[in-house]
């Protein structure tokens, strides 16, 4: 009697277990398919109740997003060209700044010991956990005091600040892979440390240097808190656009679903690129050195 | 004899170099050059405005027009806070949220995780999407559960009232939307945890398993009694993250509920940002400001300090 209810139970359980699988999945990728259903129906549809799953695809959303077709100089345009070109502007920059700065620190700190190397460190690590409003206090009259409020280069200059902690940390995870032979048969052989850095070290760290990368612009493309209160007119990047899309007449569904689409695929074709690195970017190189 | 011998070079030439570059004067000035930049830079951006925040907060004055009244409060910014119903009123639905959206994060995520270590076919590929919320943009998902979460046309309404239970009105009520917030930061941060739990339980050697299994220890007891505390120190850091994260929590709120309805579901940083930029309490809203930074602080410190113990890890 034993021997066949052990197995039994133990089916159960593994269907049980199976079931609360199946039920998580759905919700975590659920979300993600109705966002790119919903950004193809029209108004009608989008509305619909019970919601329909065989539609007209229509793209009114993503032409007023761009402001082409139908929606092609209309008032109804959502202007989103120009927060897209703000987006690609300030986070690549940014990004490229962030890490350039984050090898140099991340390399001095794998290699060198030097006092106040841990105090640096934390000091780095620090903007992780940084509240954006508490800084943006201040930030709001200093940036108006220096003429960089609603400009690019303010919010260059914030996702810099933002991401060259992570950047520094990661980098130095990197580094501390590479074998510290390297340098010294450079010195060996009458090359410099700058030489053997530059030549020999960084190199061999492309890979990290690229997933640092890919971290560094995602984090700077979603950023919201800075832009939105830095921003008013000219220097809207895209998630702020997208939340002003919600206004006094109404939430344009539409438009925030398409826009929505458009923001997340580069997130997602990065996020692809860098899969094999997401624990040590997601912790600040804490976790999951490679 | 050899086997010594192998293990005691690297670590000599490793003290030998170190010692080395200490002394060259080129050595310093790589240092400083390589570090500089970035020191300057959050200098600028992360000492200089936190100084100057506790300064402000001892002072009423406005941004509206900083010319006119920079007058000296003393404490009184802080006595008023403090004794202010209303900010404490934020600081309890910020604690309640942190608490439901952890508590449900860690519990799902080392649900999620555990279930993911044994190896299936194509458990690589599931992982990767399972990843996927944790990237977007809390913007877009808080338009998105917006959206979802609508009384009339929302899909999850509609699921509700497939099953036959009555629809909420997720968003219009001060309850529901504490807890619809905790869904969708449930959704995006999960993944977190199951990253850093899954990490965490491939990090145990198989021979654990095998020796308690040999014992005949039951499923229940294995996950309890070895999995969970020898992945302690992994998912501690995953619990204070997302502490962390969560307490500050900003964005989700803005393009979920507005802070609505009312103002019932405003964490601690959306007042400061609404004292800040909508009534330009600029005073005020820099003591509140230096408030949430030394909780903030306090949560990092435990971090740090549980880091430190880790010890060669980090």
């Amino acid at each position: 009697m034993a021997a066949v209810t052990q197995p039994r139970s133990a089916y159960l359980t593994r269907w049980f277990i199976l079931a609360l699988l199946a039920a998580y999945t759905f919700y975590n990728l659920g979300p993600i398919l109705w966002l790119l259903v919903s950004s193809f129906k029209g108004r009608a549809d989008l509305f619909a109740m019970p919601p329909v799953w065989i539609f007209d695809i229509d793209t009114s959303g993503y032409e007023s997003v761009f402001g082409v077709g139908a929606a092609a100089g209309t008032a109804s345009a959502y202007g989103v060209v120009d927060a897209l070109i703000n987006s690609v502007v300030v986070s690549s920059i940014g990004t490229v700044m962030a890490v350039f700065l984050g090898t140099l620190a991340g390399y001095v700190c794998s290699r060198y010991d030097f006092r106040g190397k841990g105090d640096f460190l934390f000091f780095v690590l620090s903007t992780r956990m940084l509240p954006p409003v508490a800084v943006l206090v201040f930030y709001h009259l200093m940036f108006a005091r220096l003429g960089l409020a609603d400009t690019r280069t303010g919010l260059v200059l914030v996702a810099i600040f933002a991401n060259v902690g992570l950047a520094t940390w990661i980098m130095k995870g990197f580094f501390d892979g590479v074998p510290k032979e390297v340098e010294q048969i450079a010195q060996v052989n009458g090359y410099s440390r700058m030489y053997a850095f530059i030549r020999l070290v960084v190199p061999m760290v492309r890979g990290g240097i690229a997933a640092t990368a890919g971290f560094c612009f995602i984090f700077a493309w979603n950023e919201f808190a800075f832009a939105s209160i830095l921003t008013t007119t000219k220097a809207k990047t895209l998630p702020v656009k997208i939340s002003a899309a919600s206004g006094a007449t109404g939430i344009e569904w539409t438009q925030i679903m398409s826009a929505g689409v458009v923001l997340i695929i580069p997130v997602l074709i990065f996020f692809y690129l860098i899969r094999k690195h997401l624990l040590m970017g997601m912790t600040f190189g804490v976790l999951g050195r490679s | 004899m050899t086997v010594t011998d192998q293990s005691q070079q690297p670590t000599a030439t490793k003290r030998r170099s170190a010692a080395t570059d200490k002394k060259k004067s080129s050595g310093r000035m790589m240092i400083l050059g390589f570090l500089s930049p970035t020191l300057l830079i959050l200098i600028f951006m992360v000492a200089y405005p936190i100084i100057s925040l506790i300064d402000y907060s001892f002072y009423n004055f406005s941004a509206l027009n900083p010319h006119e009244g920079y007058k000296w409060a003393g404490l009184d910014n802080y006595t008023y806070l403090l004794s202010d119903k209303a900010l404490w009123q934020r600081f309890i639905f910020t604690g309640k949220f942190v608490f439901v959206c952890v508590s449900l994060q860690m519990i799902i995520g080392i649900f999620v995780g555990y279930q993911l270590q044994k190896k299936f076919k194509g458990r690589d590929v599931i992982f990767t999407l399972l990843m996927m919320p944790m990237m977007l943009s809390p913007v877009v998902v808080g338009f998105l559960w917006r959206y979802m979460l609508n009384s009339e046309w929302g899909v999850v309404n509609y699921l509700i009232s497939s099953v036959g239970l009555d629809k909420v009105s997720w968003l219009s009520q001060t309850t529901p939307a504490l807890f619809a917030a905790a869904a969708a930061d449930t959704w995006m941060w999960t993944p977190f945890i199951i990253l850093l739990a899954t990490a965490a339980f491939r990090g145990i050697p198989d021979t654990i398993y095998e020796a308690a299994e040999v014992d005949g220890a039951s499923a229940a007891y294995k996950f309890f009694r070895l999995t969970l505390p020898m992945s302690a120190p992994v998912l501690f850091i995953a619990l204070i993250l997302r502490l962390i994260d969560s307490f500050k929590q900003y964005d989700l709120f803005f393009a979920l509920t507005g802070g609505g309805p009312g103002s019932s579901t405003e964490t601690v940083s959306f007042a400061v940002a609404k004292t800040a930029f909508n009534y330009f309490y600029t005073g005020e809203a820099s003591a509140l400001a230096v408030i949430l930074l030394f909780i903030i602080i306090g949560l990092s410190m435990i971090l740090v300090r549980h880091l430190n113990k880790m010890g060669d890890k980090y």
